[in-house]
């Protein structure tokens, strides 16, 4: 036999073993084929060039090669990636980060107590299909404008109302609860409804975080409008004139002089007392008689106000009357 | 006792440490197993091996061309494959260490 007959041989061999080996990948995608088999005929050749006589002899059947090599690169047996196929992903494509990232979610699960969670989280549906309810009748009264007050500041919280009634809203609220619960008692859905479900409830959570969010900086105080602020401290002086809030009295005798210190009573001798005791913006000094008693209808108070950003207290500058109020006539 | 079954568990331990030791394509790294007296190892457990090793991240590899031969890809330990390999060096100590120990204390009930 010449060298050409040899070398013949053993290419075919070669090609034939490396055919058969390849053929228990065929269920791998190319790329990543290829990488696990890039230098196989490489090594066959050496092999074979090396030990003579066929390669079969050396290095076992081609089936038992293959598998052997898909084990040790950490891939499953073909039959079991042929069997979940589309799911288990083979690992050899994983990258650094992706294996750090599972490992390490992984050991986070194995703690004690993120795994106590995960099997409390369950119990927690129930309230989720309440709630759920309840945010979707916020969701509808949002789309139909019945979610905030007409004067665009307040909010019909917690109770929305739907085409201008909270009742309305209430009887919605009631008939959501239910149906979203029966839906919840149903069990996972399947097929496309399964996907409108997850849909749907992770829209109603997007929705409900956004309520969340835009109800707090509606009420944060920094955001709260000066106006409301004003009528806060006015609303709260208890003293009314006319049907309206007044903050203070005034005493001026018939020629026009103000009265430093009047002391007023009712119809039936109760003093007429200021009653902003409650309002923390504003502070009135203590009012006390010489025997160090409270003298809480004394008048005009003495009004300290506090600046609600710096929480510093100044003292309510007396008003400026002029001319000086004198009685005043009815026409 | 078989020792295919033993080498299973340390083949990684074994191609790192031979790969740590001196850059190596993958038919020279079979050799320098089966010089080292590894004689079961797997030609394809070691390609397999190496590959597992490689897309893990702890080996990195450049390709040497050749006039006469195939161009060869040569392997190379990395950062990622050098603490590996310290790693289970000293998992391999203690674990071979307990096993003298244990098998040491056997051999006096033997005797």
């Amino acid at each position: 036999m010449s060298d050409t007959g040899v070398n013949d041989t053993i290419d075919g061999d070669v090609a034939r073993y490396a055919t058969a080996v390849r053929a228990a990948f065929a269920d791998l995608p190319g790329p990543e084929r290829e990488l696990l088999l890039e230098d196989l005929e490489d090594h066959l050749q050496e092999v074979a060039t090396e030990a003579g006589g066929p390669l079969e002899e050396r290095l076992g059947r081609p089936e038992t090669y293959a598998a052997e090599l898909r084990a040790s690169a950490g891939l499953p047996a073909a039959g079991a990636a042929a069997a979940t196929a589309g799911r288990a992903r083979p690992r050899l494509r994983e990258s650094g980060v992706a294996r750090r990232l599972r490992r390490s979610w992984r050991g986070t699960m194995a703690h004690p107590a993120a795994a106590a969670t995960a099997e409390f989280l369950p119990e927690l549906r129930p309230a989720w299909w309440v709630l759920r309810g309840y945010v979707a009748v916020l969701a509808a009264s949002a789309v139909l404008g019945g979610l905030y007050a007409d004067d665009g500041q307040g909010v019909r919280f917690p109770v929305p109302a739907l085409f201008g009634s909270q009742l309305l809203g209430l009887l919605a609220i009631v008939a959501a609860v239910v149906v979203s619960v029966r839906l919840g008692r149903r069990g996972p859905a399947t097929g496309w409804r399964r996907g409108l479900g997850v849909a749907g409830n992770a829209a109603l959570g997007l929705f409900a975080v956004f309520l969340l969010l835009d109800l707090g900086a509606r009420t944060a105080g920094d955001d709260y409008p000066a106006q409301l602020v004003t009528v806060y401290q006015q609303a709260s002086s208890g003293l009314r004139a006319d049907g309206r809030e007044i903050s203070n009295i005034y005493a001026f005798d018939a020629d026009g002089r103000p009265l430093r210190e009047v002391y007023l009573v009712d119809q039936d001798g109760n003093p007429v007392v200021a009653t902003h005791n409650d309002n923390p913006f504003l502070d009135p000094r203590e009012l006390v008689d010489r025997d160090g008693k409270e003298v809480a209808n004394r008048y005009p108070q003495a009004q300290q106000e506090v600046d609600p950003a710096t929480g510093r207290r100044s003292a309510v500058p007396a008003p400026e009357f002029r001319p000086p109020p004198g009685p005043v006539r009815s026409p | 006792m078989d020792t295919t079954q033993l080498l299973k568990g340390v083949l990684d331990l074994a191609v790192l440490a031979v790969v740590g030791e001196r850059d190596g394509y993958g038919y020279d790294v079979v050799r320098r197993l089966r010089a080292a007296g590894l004689d079961g190892v797997g030609d394809a457990s070691v390609y397999g091996t190496l590959r597992r090793l490689y897309a893990g991240g702890h080996l990195t590899s450049y390709v040497v061309p050749s006039e006469e031969g195939p161009h060869r890809k040569y392997y190379v330990l990395n950062d990622a494959g050098r603490a590996r390999l310290a790693e289970s060096t000293a998992t391999w100590r203690a674990f071979t260490d307990a096993m003298d120990k244990l098998l040491r204390s056997e051999g006096e009930v033997a005797a």
